[in-house]
């Protein structure tokens, strides 16, 4: 960072505090097990925290009584009071090396096994059902969200804070990704837990590609990459209550997944096929997901089933 | 013989704490609990406060207010932001109510920088939607320094040009496409050569809201 550039603005306090760039990460010398902290500078006033705050971190405390195998540690939350209008929430996670996203990069060149990405999946999908059924919903589900463990273990993060952490600051030029929104958020339609099967989707599809599945440039352009791969939806399927209308976009036709994602076996292809549902109601669940034959093992996948 | 001794304490308990029948007040307000000493409260408070920061700063053996490392089972090391998880990060509640007036906010296009950010939610409510920090900054911290900051109700915004109507509260958080139609008509002047520079001339949404690719 360079030095001189401060020099021509005002320091900003509510930024300017901490160690911004740098991330703090401990190792417990008894347990051996590594620790790193995340911190969210949160507005108060006379009254202190924001209720919802306090709701949030309630949520995400009696979530972690569960113990989930696929949802990160979150072992403590600490907060400081930095001013009169400012506290600081510091909350503690267990530190995991990797994200998806780097775990993708380092994969050596033919990419993931078939089983691999199979195993990730499931332990994704695991991680979503577990919370969908506590009525969580991610709403940001994307590979740098979703942390691997050196033996593999899948553990996502980064769920239910978005109450907690504002919009990541707006003062640098970090701008969240459309590319695993779904439709009828980008559409400003009334959405609930199968956003993040969309979401999902898009991941399955990046495992195998080693690249984004949809990579839009805004709303319009990311709506218009998804309907050149799933078509554009019936007018019946189209949401009502949105101001945008169907006509802006090109009567596109479906076109084979195959085309996007060549590696994909059969059942894989029709997975994710459900995942990528223009309709949120007929979207494939988490639950369901889990239940898909694509899951099912070698031998028992020959047995029909009706 | 013992029910009567029973009844005569409850009584006394009645006397004592001034709600036997005959003192009774014509209004429901009662003083259950005494006078509060809000000066005691406050002590308590704080020093309740100091014991739980004390015990988080033991059982990490970090400062967090200091947001330094101390001595202790957690060995901890500085970590730059690239060599971990993007997730570690810390976030920064970013009260859009100031940064207007910071100079800072001239650095980034504010147009394409702020409505994008889906990650809207308490705080954004409590801070200002994107759309109202150019055109009324003043009524903005105005409405602000009176609000409510922990109603956690996204519906208590009065200040007139912020909130356009949106068709559902559930998912006011996000940013969408509809936002960039009032948008529009306001930026259209500004932003048409960007918008004509760029892709999907048959929309009829503008694009400056085209976010940068950074962070996917």
């Amino acid at each position: 960072m360079a030095h001189g550039t401060s020099i021509q603005y005002e320091p900003v306090a509510e930024i300017g505090g901490g160690a911004y760039g740098t991330v703090y990460k401990a190792r417990d010398t008894e347990s051996g097990q590594f620790v790193a902290l995340k911190s969210v500078r949160v507005q108060t006033d006379q009254n202190g925290l924001p209720i919802s705050t306090v709701r949030e971190v309630a949520l995400l405390r009696r979530l972690e009584q569960f113990d989930h195998p696929n949802v990160v540690r979150l072992m403590d939350v600490c907060a400081t009071q930095r001013s009169d209008q400012e506290t600081k929430v510091t909350l503690v996670f267990e530190h995991v090396d990797q994200d998806l996203k780097t775990y993708l990069e380092r994969a050596p060149a033919p990419g993931l096994s078939p089983d691999r990405i199979k195993d990730l999946m499931k332990q994704l999908l695991c991680g979503l059902a577990f919370l969908h059924s506590n009525r969580v919903m991610h709403r940001d589900l994307k590979p740098e969200n979703i942390l691997v463990t050196s033996q593999g273990q899948v553990k996502l993060a980064d769920f239910g804070l978005a109450r907690i952490y504002s919009c990541h600051m707006a003062l640098t030029p970090v701008v969240v990704t459309l590319w695993y929104r779904p439709p009828e958020v980008l559409l400003q339609s009334s959405y609930a837990t199968p956003v993040d099967i969309w979401s999902t989707g898009c991941i399955f599809a990046e495992m195998f590609r080693r690249k984004p599945l949809f990579c839009g440039e805004s709303e319009m352009d990311q709506l218009g990459k998804i309907f050149e791969v799933i078509g554009l939806p019936p007018e019946e399927e189209w949401p009502t209550d949105v101001t945008l209308s169907r006509k802006n976009f090109p009567p596109l036709t479906a076109r084979p997944i195959k085309d996007f994602v060549p590696e994909i076996n059969e059942q894989g292809a029709q997975l994710l096929l459900k995942m990528l549902t223009f309709d949120p109601l007929k979207r494939i669940s988490s639950l369901n997901a889990l239940e898909h034959p694509y899951f099912c093992d070698e031998e028992t996948s020959t047995q029909t089933k009706s | 013989m013992s029910h009567v001794q029973l009844s005569s304490s409850a009584l006394e308990r009645l006397v004592a704490r001034r709600t036997f029948p005959l003192h009774r007040r014509t209004s429901v307000c009662r003083n259950l609990f005494g006078p509060v000493d809000h000066e005691e409260l406050s002590r308590e408070m704080k020093a309740k406060l100091r014991e739980i920061s004390e015990r988080d700063q033991q059982r990490w053996n970090f400062n967090f207010e200091a947001n330094t490392p101390l001595d202790g089972d957690y060995k901890w090391e500085e970590v730059p932001v690239d060599q971990t998880p993007a997730f570690y990060q810390d976030s920064v509640q970013n009260d859009r109510t100031r940064v207007p007036a910071t100079p800072v906010k001239q650095k980034p296009s504010s147009d394409s920088a702020l409505p994008e950010t889906p990650r809207l939610d308490v705080l954004e409510r409590l801070a200002v939607p994107e759309s109202s920090s150019t055109p009324c900054p003043v009524e903005v911290n105005q409405e602000n320094r009176t609000d409510k900051l922990n109603s956690g109700k996204p519906t208590h915004r009065q200040v007139p040009c912020v909130r356009r109507k949106r068709t559902s509260t559930a998912d006011n958080n996000n940013t969408h496409i509809t936002d960039f139609y009032v948008k529009r008509k306001k930026a259209a002047d500004r932003k048409s050569n960007e918008m004509s520079a760029c892709h999907l001339s048959k929309s009829p949404i503008p694009v400056e809201q085209t976010p940068r690719k950074r962070i996917r």
